[in-house]
């Protein structure tokens, strides 16, 4: 499994054309993409479409990757940008964006809060909306129109939403220290 | 890399999304740099319960071979692109791009004939500007009509296999078609002194539709031939008996040509069904 070409020497060869690499790349790499693909939007066409289009920008410019960082986190750069780029073409499908709102057993979150201790559950705290925002701007590197588009409401929202939150993790973290 | 990696039960939390945004998020970051729980995740994947989790179950053998499709294939021309661009979805911008029209020859032999006319009206000789009212209408059904007959266009044969409403295509053609000539035949008659410069535009579009109308019955090239032939036939005759274009420019006739226009779109429509003929014309 583990064994095999690195990533970057499968690049390379993709950048030469070589069919044979371009689909080992994509049986190593679209499984995962798709699952965190599909935390950010219900719609399985939508997320199946999204890895095509990122396997097909990655055929056309292999030289995109410029050998800083892993190969995976480019490829998660590119996916998430052709879901928000697909996603507004598509333009009537709302990014259903949640996590299973499963609430926490009491042994879960006590779990939970000695892994993460109090930014697990600041985070938890707050409002789905906002959870959706620190999401795709903080954790997946998304420009405040891409996230708005990811997550269909207008970029004023975003940054207000964003703004919000982040007052709120601060307060919450510095009442939790203190 | 680290010693570090996710257990089991995280991992089938993550995959099952039962897990909350920070231990998401943490898996989330682990994943990009640690390849052995990527390889977990993918195996995960492949064996999902699709009651579970249904948007995760994806058929990545069909995004495969979709992908390899999209990659062999052939780069689109440039107008494809454009139509895609306009918002045709891919297949509908290969079928309405591949016609015969679109290709550079075809165009640039249209351009040229074009030009000869409108220098010619341009240096203001009297038979300058009857050459441009006799020529520039009848390019834009010449070029609707070799841009779907299938006799000019091998390519065609296979497309029309499948099943394809048929009026559809034609008429998206025909747009098409008209947005690339148009501006073409538009800016020569800039050229041309006087209304004379846009007195062909309503006779050009009552030529396309009465094309489409015809074309219903008989192919689209013969349609356009034999209107093109009476076209030059009238111009020669009233340049012959008047000397002067008025009678084309005027009013009167303007309106006839738009009722033309309106007459045979309305039979066209009527008439669609018999557009299925579209293949068969030998």
């Amino acid at each position: 499994m583990d064994s095999g070409p690195s990533d970057s020497t499968l690049l390379l060869a993709v950048a030469e054309r070589d069919l044979g690499a371009f689909r080992t790349l994509y049986e190593r790499h679209s499984g995962w993409l798709a699952i965190r693909l599909a935390r950010r939007c219900n719609d399985r066409d939508l997320v199946a479409d999204a890895i095509g289009d990122t396997f097909v920008a990655v055929w056309q410019k292999p030289q995109g990757f410029r050998g800083d960082g892993d190969i995976a986190a480019w490829l998660w750069g590119i996916a998430i940008r052709r879901l928000v780029s697909r996603l507004r073409t598509r333009g009537g499908v709302a990014a259903v964006f949640e996590h299973a709102e499963v609430a926490p057993a009491a042994e879960d979150q006590v779990l939970l809060s000695v892994e993460y201790g109090d930014i697990g559950q600041a985070l938890a705290r707050l409002s789905p909306e906002m959870r959706a925002v620190i999401q795709a701007v903080v954790l997946d590197g998304l420009s405040a129109k891409e996230a708005a588009q990811l997550l269909h409401v207008p970029v004023s929202s975003v940054k207000t939403r964003l703004y919000r939150a982040k007052a709120h993790l601060r307060a919450a973290l510095a009442e939790g220290s203190s | 890399m680290t010693g570090w990696h996710l257990d089991d039960d995280a991992l089938r939390r993550y995959v099952e999304r039962t897990d909350s945004l920070a231990e998401g998020t943490s898996a989330e970051q682990h994943l990009l740099s640690c390849e052995p729980c990527r390889a977990r995740v993918n195996a995960a994947a492949s064996v999902i319960d699709p009651s579970v989790i249904d948007p995760s179950v994806i058929d990545f053998a069909a995004v495969w071979d979709r992908t390899r499709d999209a990659v062999e294939a052939p780069r689109p021309s440039v107008f494809e692109r454009l139509l895609r661009g306009a918002g045709l979805p891919a297949h509908e911008a290969r079928l309405v791009a591949v016609a015969s029209a679109f290709r550079a020859v075809w165009l640039t032999g249209v351009v040229a004939v074009l030009g000869f006319a409108a220098l010619a009206a341009a240096v203001g000789h009297a038979r300058g500007v009857w050459l441009f009212l006799a020529v520039a209408p009848i390019v834009p059904c010449l070029v609707v009509a070799s841009s779907y007959d299938p006799w000019m266009d091998p390519a065609l044969e296979p497309e029309l296999v499948t099943p394809y409403p048929a009026l559809r295509l034609v008429l998206l053609r025909t747009i098409a078609v008209l947005a690339l000539a148009l501006p073409a035949v538009l800016l020569f008659g800039l050229v041309v002194p006087g209304e004379t410069a846009f007195a062909w535009l309503l006779p050009a579009v009552g030529f396309v539709a009465v094309v489409l109308a015809a074309s219903t019955w008989v192919s689209p090239l013969r349609a356009a031939i034999t209107v093109s032939s009476a076209w030059f036939a009238l111009v020669w005759l009233l340049a012959a008996r008047s000397g002067s274009p008025d009678a084309i420019i005027q009013g009167r006739a303007q309106a006839g040509f738009l009722v033309l226009a309106a007459g045979s779109f309305g039979v066209f429509i009527l008439r669609r069904r018999q557009l299925r003929q579209l293949r068969p014309w030998r």
